[in-house]
Protein backbone atom coordinates (compact mmCIF):
# COMPACT_ATOMS: atom_id res chain seq x y z
CA UNK A 1 0.00 0.00 0.00
CA UNK A 2 1.40 3.37 -0.98
CA UNK A 3 1.75 6.21 1.45
CA UNK A 4 -1.06 8.19 -0.19
CA UNK A 5 -3.39 5.21 -0.15
CA UNK A 6 -2.66 4.70 3.53
CA UNK A 7 -3.40 8.33 4.23
CA UNK A 8 -6.72 8.07 2.38
CA UNK A 9 -7.54 4.91 4.30
CA UNK A 10 -6.73 6.64 7.56
CA UNK A 11 -8.95 9.51 6.58
CA UNK A 12 -11.79 7.10 5.85
CA UNK A 13 -11.41 5.40 9.20
CA UNK A 14 -11.40 8.77 10.96
CA UNK A 15 -14.41 9.89 8.89
CA UNK A 16 -16.19 6.64 9.71
CA UNK A 17 -15.55 7.10 13.42
CA UNK A 18 -16.93 10.63 13.28
CA UNK A 19 -20.05 9.33 11.53
CA UNK A 20 -20.56 6.61 14.12
CA UNK A 21 -20.24 9.12 16.95
CA UNK A 22 -22.65 11.48 15.20
CA UNK A 23 -25.05 8.62 14.63
CA UNK A 24 -24.91 7.60 18.28
CA UNK A 25 -25.44 11.18 19.43
CA UNK A 26 -28.39 11.45 17.08
CA UNK A 27 -29.83 8.17 18.29
CA UNK A 28 -29.51 9.24 21.94
CA UNK A 29 -31.01 12.65 21.37
CA UNK A 30 -33.80 11.17 19.24
CA UNK A 31 -34.63 8.57 21.90
CA UNK A 32 -35.74 11.30 24.26
CA UNK A 33 -38.05 12.95 21.77
CA UNK A 34 -41.58 12.38 20.56
CA UNK A 35 -42.31 9.85 17.83
CA UNK A 36 -42.94 12.50 15.18
CA UNK A 37 -39.67 14.32 15.75
CA UNK A 38 -37.89 11.01 15.76
CA UNK A 39 -39.24 10.17 12.32
CA UNK A 40 -38.20 13.59 11.09
CA UNK A 41 -34.68 13.02 12.41
CA UNK A 42 -34.47 9.64 10.76
CA UNK A 43 -35.59 10.94 7.37
CA UNK A 44 -33.28 13.93 7.67
CA UNK A 45 -30.26 11.82 8.50
CA UNK A 46 -30.67 9.32 5.65
CA UNK A 47 -27.92 10.19 3.18
CA UNK A 48 -28.79 10.74 -0.49
CA UNK A 49 -31.79 8.43 -0.95
CA UNK A 50 -32.14 6.90 -4.36
CA UNK A 51 -34.24 9.12 -6.61
CA UNK A 52 -37.62 7.58 -7.51
CA UNK A 53 -37.99 6.02 -10.96
CA UNK A 54 -39.79 8.29 -13.43
CA UNK A 55 -43.52 7.71 -13.96
CA UNK A 56 -44.26 5.25 -16.73
CA UNK A 57 -47.28 4.88 -19.03
CA UNK A 58 -49.17 1.59 -18.77
CA UNK A 59 -52.23 0.05 -20.44
CA UNK A 60 -55.18 -1.63 -18.69
CA UNK A 61 -53.58 -5.11 -18.77
CA UNK A 62 -50.35 -3.86 -17.25
CA UNK A 63 -52.41 -2.15 -14.55
CA UNK A 64 -54.18 -5.41 -13.70
CA UNK A 65 -50.76 -7.06 -13.47
CA UNK A 66 -49.61 -4.45 -10.98
CA UNK A 67 -52.63 -5.10 -8.75
CA UNK A 68 -51.85 -8.84 -8.46
CA UNK A 69 -50.31 -10.04 -5.19
CA UNK A 70 -48.04 -13.02 -4.55
CA UNK A 71 -48.99 -13.52 -0.90
CA UNK A 72 -46.17 -11.49 0.62
CA UNK A 73 -46.97 -7.78 0.79
CA UNK A 74 -50.25 -5.85 0.96
CA UNK A 75 -50.73 -3.07 -1.58
CA UNK A 76 -52.10 0.44 -1.42
CA UNK A 77 -53.22 2.00 -4.72
CA UNK A 78 -54.18 5.62 -5.23
CA UNK A 79 -55.77 6.88 -8.46
CA UNK A 80 -55.17 10.57 -8.97
CA UNK A 81 -54.40 13.34 -11.45
CA UNK A 82 -52.59 16.65 -11.26
CA UNK A 83 -55.81 18.38 -12.39
CA UNK A 84 -57.73 16.96 -9.43
CA UNK A 85 -57.82 19.31 -6.41
CA UNK A 86 -58.61 16.76 -3.68
CA UNK A 87 -55.96 14.42 -5.18
CA UNK A 88 -53.30 17.07 -4.76
CA UNK A 89 -54.62 17.93 -1.31
CA UNK A 90 -54.34 14.37 0.00
CA UNK A 91 -50.98 13.58 -1.62
CA UNK A 92 -48.73 14.81 1.21
CA UNK A 93 -50.57 12.45 3.59
CA UNK A 94 -50.05 9.58 1.16
CA UNK A 95 -46.33 10.35 0.88
CA UNK A 96 -46.13 10.23 4.68
CA UNK A 97 -47.94 6.91 4.74
CA UNK A 98 -45.58 5.57 2.06
CA UNK A 99 -42.51 6.65 4.02
CA UNK A 100 -43.85 5.19 7.20
CA UNK A 101 -45.25 1.87 6.02
CA UNK A 102 -43.08 0.82 3.08
CA UNK A 103 -40.17 -0.17 5.36
CA UNK A 104 -42.69 -2.23 7.36
CA UNK A 105 -43.81 -4.18 4.29
CA UNK A 106 -46.51 -2.19 2.49
CA UNK A 107 -46.32 -1.70 -1.26
CA UNK A 108 -47.80 1.52 -2.60
CA UNK A 109 -48.37 2.56 -6.19
CA UNK A 110 -49.94 5.75 -7.48
CA UNK A 111 -51.75 5.62 -10.81
CA UNK A 112 -52.35 8.94 -12.52
CA UNK A 113 -55.07 9.68 -15.05
CA UNK A 114 -53.27 12.68 -16.46
CA UNK A 115 -52.88 13.02 -20.21
CA UNK A 116 -49.93 11.25 -21.79
CA UNK A 117 -48.51 14.69 -22.63
CA UNK A 118 -48.19 15.40 -18.88
CA UNK A 119 -46.02 12.33 -18.23
CA UNK A 120 -42.80 14.26 -18.62
CA UNK A 121 -44.01 17.66 -17.38
CA UNK A 122 -46.81 18.20 -14.88
CA UNK A 123 -46.57 14.73 -13.32
CA UNK A 124 -42.83 14.65 -12.41
CA UNK A 125 -43.01 18.31 -11.37
CA UNK A 126 -45.76 17.55 -8.89
CA UNK A 127 -44.06 14.38 -7.62
CA UNK A 128 -40.83 16.29 -7.02
CA UNK A 129 -42.72 18.96 -5.11
CA UNK A 130 -44.33 16.25 -2.99
CA UNK A 131 -41.01 14.45 -2.49
CA UNK A 132 -42.88 11.31 -3.54
CA UNK A 133 -40.92 8.04 -3.73
CA UNK A 134 -43.59 5.45 -4.53
CA UNK A 135 -43.74 4.01 -8.09
CA UNK A 136 -46.05 6.10 -10.26
CA UNK A 137 -47.79 4.96 -13.45
CA UNK A 138 -49.91 6.82 -15.97
CA UNK A 139 -52.89 4.82 -17.16
CA UNK A 140 -53.07 5.43 -20.88
CA UNK A 141 -56.27 3.92 -22.29
CA UNK A 142 -58.49 4.98 -25.21
CA UNK A 143 -61.59 3.90 -23.25
CA UNK A 144 -61.48 4.16 -19.44
CA UNK A 145 -64.58 1.96 -18.86
CA UNK A 146 -62.96 -1.53 -18.84
CA UNK A 147 -60.12 -0.35 -16.59
CA UNK A 148 -62.49 1.26 -14.07
CA UNK A 149 -64.78 -1.78 -14.04
CA UNK A 150 -61.86 -4.17 -13.59
CA UNK A 151 -60.77 -2.34 -10.44
CA UNK A 152 -64.09 -2.14 -8.61
CA UNK A 153 -67.77 -2.57 -9.49
CA UNK A 154 -68.84 0.24 -7.18
CA UNK A 155 -66.38 2.72 -8.64
CA UNK A 156 -67.70 5.05 -11.31
CA UNK A 157 -64.35 6.71 -11.98
CA UNK A 158 -64.48 9.61 -9.50
CA UNK A 159 -61.02 10.82 -8.49
CA UNK A 160 -59.28 10.42 -6.19
CA UNK A 161 -59.93 6.78 -5.35
CA UNK A 162 -57.88 4.68 -2.95
CA UNK A 163 -57.84 0.90 -2.59
CA UNK A 164 -56.03 -1.28 -0.07
CA UNK A 165 -55.38 -4.92 -1.00
CA UNK A 166 -54.25 -7.64 1.37
CA UNK A 167 -51.33 -9.86 0.37
CA UNK A 168 -53.74 -12.19 -1.43
CA UNK A 169 -54.93 -9.35 -3.65
CA UNK A 170 -58.36 -8.90 -2.07
CA UNK A 171 -59.71 -5.36 -1.53
CA UNK A 172 -59.91 -4.80 2.23
CA UNK A 173 -60.53 -1.05 2.20
CA UNK A 174 -61.58 1.50 -0.39
CA UNK A 175 -62.38 5.17 -0.42
CA UNK A 176 -63.67 7.44 -3.17
CA UNK A 177 -62.86 11.13 -2.77
CA UNK A 178 -60.22 12.62 -0.49
CA UNK A 179 -58.92 10.03 1.94
CA UNK A 180 -59.67 10.16 5.63
CA UNK A 181 -56.12 9.61 6.83
CA UNK A 182 -57.01 8.14 10.24
CA UNK A 183 -59.40 5.66 8.66
CA UNK A 184 -56.80 4.66 6.06
CA UNK A 185 -54.06 4.23 8.67
CA UNK A 186 -56.33 2.04 10.78
CA UNK A 187 -57.05 -0.13 7.72
CA UNK A 188 -53.32 -0.37 6.89
CA UNK A 189 -52.41 -1.30 10.48
CA UNK A 190 -55.04 -4.00 10.36
CA UNK A 191 -53.96 -5.51 7.04
CA UNK A 192 -50.32 -5.44 8.13
CA UNK A 193 -51.10 -7.24 11.38
CA UNK A 194 -53.35 -9.79 9.65
CA UNK A 195 -50.70 -11.07 7.31
CA UNK B 1 -30.93 28.97 0.28
CA UNK B 2 -32.97 31.17 -2.02
CA UNK B 3 -34.28 28.08 -3.76
CA UNK B 4 -35.20 26.53 -0.42
CA UNK B 5 -37.10 29.66 0.55
CA UNK B 6 -38.93 29.68 -2.76
CA UNK B 7 -39.91 26.04 -2.31
CA UNK B 8 -41.12 26.65 1.26
CA UNK B 9 -43.18 29.57 0.06
CA UNK B 10 -44.68 27.50 -2.74
CA UNK B 11 -45.51 24.71 -0.31
CA UNK B 12 -47.11 27.17 2.07
CA UNK B 13 -49.21 28.64 -0.73
CA UNK B 14 -50.19 25.19 -1.88
CA UNK B 15 -51.19 24.26 1.64
CA UNK B 16 -53.42 27.33 1.83
CA UNK B 17 -54.95 26.51 -1.54
CA UNK B 18 -55.61 22.94 -0.36
CA UNK B 19 -57.34 24.03 2.81
CA UNK B 20 -59.45 26.52 0.89
CA UNK B 21 -60.31 24.11 -1.88
CA UNK B 22 -60.58 20.64 -0.58
CA UNK B 23 -63.51 19.02 1.10
CA UNK B 24 -63.80 15.43 1.97
CA UNK B 25 -66.01 13.65 -0.50
CA UNK B 26 -68.17 11.09 1.22
CA UNK B 27 -67.47 7.47 0.37
CA UNK B 28 -70.88 6.43 1.66
CA UNK B 29 -72.80 7.79 -1.29
CA UNK B 30 -76.07 5.90 -1.77
CA UNK B 31 -76.07 3.52 -4.74
CA UNK B 32 -77.58 4.99 -7.91
CA UNK B 33 -81.07 3.90 -8.95
CA UNK B 34 -81.11 0.86 -11.22
CA UNK B 35 -81.75 1.30 -14.93
CA UNK B 36 -85.52 1.29 -15.43
CA UNK B 37 -86.28 2.89 -12.06
CA UNK B 38 -88.53 5.94 -12.02
CA UNK B 39 -86.86 9.11 -10.76
CA UNK B 40 -89.00 10.90 -8.19
CA UNK B 41 -89.75 14.57 -8.92
CA UNK B 42 -87.52 17.09 -7.13
CA UNK B 43 -87.27 20.86 -6.83
CA UNK B 44 -84.02 22.84 -6.79
CA UNK B 45 -83.17 26.52 -7.19
CA UNK B 46 -81.26 27.83 -10.22
CA UNK B 47 -78.23 30.10 -9.76
CA UNK B 48 -80.56 33.10 -9.46
CA UNK B 49 -82.52 31.45 -6.65
CA UNK B 50 -85.68 30.60 -8.63
CA UNK B 51 -87.01 27.15 -7.78
CA UNK B 52 -87.66 24.64 -10.58
CA UNK B 53 -89.15 21.18 -10.38
CA UNK B 54 -88.05 18.35 -12.64
CA UNK B 55 -91.67 18.28 -13.88
CA UNK B 56 -91.39 21.91 -15.01
CA UNK B 57 -88.07 21.37 -16.84
CA UNK B 58 -88.56 17.97 -18.44
CA UNK B 59 -88.81 17.55 -22.19
CA UNK B 60 -91.80 15.85 -23.77
CA UNK B 61 -89.54 13.03 -24.99
CA UNK B 62 -87.18 12.94 -22.06
CA UNK B 63 -84.67 14.77 -19.90
CA UNK B 64 -80.90 14.64 -19.52
CA UNK B 65 -79.61 15.56 -16.07
CA UNK B 66 -75.88 16.23 -15.94
CA UNK B 67 -73.90 16.85 -12.76
CA UNK B 68 -71.40 19.52 -13.69
CA UNK B 69 -68.77 21.64 -11.97
CA UNK B 70 -67.28 25.10 -12.16
CA UNK B 71 -63.68 24.10 -11.45
CA UNK B 72 -63.37 20.49 -12.63
CA UNK B 73 -61.22 20.27 -15.79
CA UNK B 74 -63.04 17.14 -16.95
CA UNK B 75 -66.46 18.79 -16.64
CA UNK B 76 -65.08 21.92 -18.29
CA UNK B 77 -63.71 19.82 -21.12
CA UNK B 78 -67.35 18.98 -21.89
CA UNK B 79 -68.84 22.50 -21.81
CA UNK B 80 -69.15 22.82 -25.58
CA UNK B 81 -70.35 19.24 -25.99
CA UNK B 82 -73.02 19.71 -23.31
CA UNK B 83 -74.24 22.96 -24.85
CA UNK B 84 -74.36 21.35 -28.29
CA UNK B 85 -76.28 18.40 -26.87
CA UNK B 86 -78.83 20.79 -25.37
CA UNK B 87 -79.17 22.67 -28.69
CA UNK B 88 -79.35 19.51 -30.81
CA UNK B 89 -82.11 17.82 -28.79
CA UNK B 90 -84.27 20.75 -27.64
CA UNK B 91 -86.23 20.76 -30.89
CA UNK B 92 -86.58 17.00 -30.64
CA UNK B 93 -88.24 17.18 -27.23
CA UNK B 94 -85.36 16.27 -24.93
CA UNK B 95 -84.22 18.91 -22.43
CA UNK B 96 -80.79 19.12 -20.84
CA UNK B 97 -80.56 20.26 -17.21
CA UNK B 98 -77.27 20.84 -15.41
CA UNK B 99 -76.92 20.28 -11.67
CA UNK B 100 -74.08 21.67 -9.57
CA UNK B 101 -73.82 19.75 -6.29
CA UNK B 102 -70.37 20.96 -5.23
CA UNK B 103 -70.51 22.57 -1.80
CA UNK B 104 -67.29 24.38 -2.75
CA UNK B 105 -68.98 26.28 -5.60
CA UNK B 106 -71.54 29.02 -4.91
CA UNK B 107 -74.63 29.98 -6.92
CA UNK B 108 -72.65 33.06 -7.98
CA UNK B 109 -69.81 30.87 -9.25
CA UNK B 110 -72.31 28.77 -11.20
CA UNK B 111 -73.88 31.86 -12.77
CA UNK B 112 -70.50 33.36 -13.79
CA UNK B 113 -69.26 30.05 -15.14
CA UNK B 114 -72.38 29.50 -17.26
CA UNK B 115 -72.14 33.01 -18.69
CA UNK B 116 -68.43 32.71 -19.44
CA UNK B 117 -68.84 29.35 -21.15
CA UNK B 118 -72.11 30.17 -22.98
CA UNK B 119 -74.06 27.43 -21.24
CA UNK B 120 -77.69 28.27 -22.00
CA UNK B 121 -79.43 25.20 -20.53
CA UNK B 122 -80.81 25.56 -17.00
CA UNK B 123 -78.35 24.82 -14.19
CA UNK B 124 -79.66 24.02 -10.73
CA UNK B 125 -77.83 24.31 -7.43
CA UNK B 126 -78.11 21.17 -5.34
CA UNK B 127 -77.29 22.54 -1.91
CA UNK B 128 -76.85 19.70 0.56
CA UNK B 129 -76.56 17.14 -2.28
CA UNK B 130 -80.19 16.10 -1.92
CA UNK B 131 -80.54 15.17 -5.59
CA UNK B 132 -76.94 13.93 -5.95
CA UNK B 133 -77.67 11.50 -3.11
CA UNK B 134 -81.02 10.45 -4.58
CA UNK B 135 -79.29 9.69 -7.89
CA UNK B 136 -76.10 8.27 -6.36
CA UNK B 137 -74.02 10.77 -8.33
CA UNK B 138 -70.30 10.73 -7.50
CA UNK B 139 -68.46 12.73 -10.14
CA UNK B 140 -68.56 15.46 -12.74
CA UNK B 141 -69.58 15.18 -15.46
CA UNK B 142 -72.09 12.40 -14.80
CA UNK B 143 -75.25 12.08 -16.90
CA UNK B 144 -78.70 10.56 -16.35
CA UNK B 145 -81.15 10.19 -19.21
CA UNK B 146 -84.81 9.88 -18.21
CA UNK B 147 -87.59 9.08 -20.66
CA UNK B 148 -90.86 11.03 -20.92
CA UNK B 149 -92.09 9.26 -17.76
CA UNK B 150 -88.87 9.93 -15.80
CA UNK B 151 -87.77 6.33 -16.15
CA UNK B 152 -83.97 6.04 -16.03
CA UNK B 153 -82.69 4.73 -19.36
CA UNK B 154 -79.01 5.64 -19.23
CA UNK B 155 -76.53 6.55 -16.50
CA UNK B 156 -72.86 7.42 -16.85
CA UNK B 157 -70.44 9.26 -19.02
CA UNK B 158 -71.20 11.56 -21.93
CA UNK B 159 -68.63 9.81 -24.15
CA UNK B 160 -65.30 8.01 -23.80
CA UNK B 161 -62.85 10.92 -23.64
CA UNK B 162 -62.59 14.39 -22.18
CA UNK B 163 -60.30 15.12 -25.14
CA UNK B 164 -62.78 15.66 -27.98
CA UNK B 165 -60.26 14.48 -30.61
CA UNK B 166 -60.17 11.04 -28.92
CA UNK B 167 -63.93 10.45 -28.83
CA UNK B 168 -65.02 7.27 -30.58
CA UNK B 169 -68.07 6.23 -28.57
CA UNK B 170 -70.88 8.57 -27.50
CA UNK B 171 -73.06 6.48 -25.20
CA UNK B 172 -75.30 9.35 -24.04
CA UNK B 173 -76.17 10.49 -27.58
CA UNK B 174 -76.64 6.86 -28.62
CA UNK B 175 -79.16 6.42 -25.78
CA UNK B 176 -81.07 9.54 -26.85
CA UNK B 177 -81.13 8.49 -30.50
CA UNK B 178 -82.28 4.97 -29.68
CA UNK B 179 -85.09 6.29 -27.49
CA UNK B 180 -86.24 8.82 -30.10
CA UNK B 181 -86.29 5.98 -32.64
CA UNK B 182 -88.38 3.87 -30.26
CA UNK B 183 -85.58 1.34 -29.74
CA UNK B 184 -84.09 0.03 -26.51
CA UNK B 185 -80.85 1.61 -25.28
CA UNK B 186 -77.98 -0.71 -26.21
CA UNK B 187 -75.54 0.38 -23.51
CA UNK B 188 -77.32 1.70 -20.42
CA UNK B 189 -74.27 2.48 -18.27
CA UNK B 190 -70.69 3.52 -18.97
CA UNK B 191 -67.98 4.89 -16.70
CA UNK B 192 -65.24 7.45 -17.14
CA UNK B 193 -62.82 9.25 -14.88
CA UNK B 194 -64.08 12.52 -13.45
CA UNK B 195 -63.82 14.84 -10.46
CA UNK B 196 -65.41 13.81 -7.18
CA UNK B 197 -68.53 15.74 -6.28
CA UNK B 198 -67.56 17.81 -3.24
CA UNK B 199 -70.44 17.03 -0.93
CA UNK B 200 -71.42 19.19 2.02
CA UNK B 201 -70.08 17.80 5.29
Amino acid sequence: MTHTARRIQARFIFGGAVLVVCGLLLAFSAAGQSATTRTAHKVGSTPAEKAPAPARAINAEEMQGLLKRDGTRPLLVNYWATWCDPCRAEFPDLVKIDNQYRPKGLDFIAITLDDLADLKTAVPKFLRLMNARMPVYLLNVPDPEPAINSVDKEWGGALPATFLYNNKGEVVYKHFGRVKTDELRTAIDKVMSDK
Amino acid sequence: MKKLKAISLMLALLAIAFVANARTADADVPAPPVIGATIVDFTLPDAGGTAHSLASLKGKNGTVLIFIAVQCPVSNGYNERMEKLAQDYKARGINVVGINANSTESAGDVKDHAAKNNLTFPILKDNGNKVADALGATRTPEAYFLDANNKLLYHGRIDNSRDISQVNSSELRDALEATLAGKPVAKATANAFGCSIKRAE
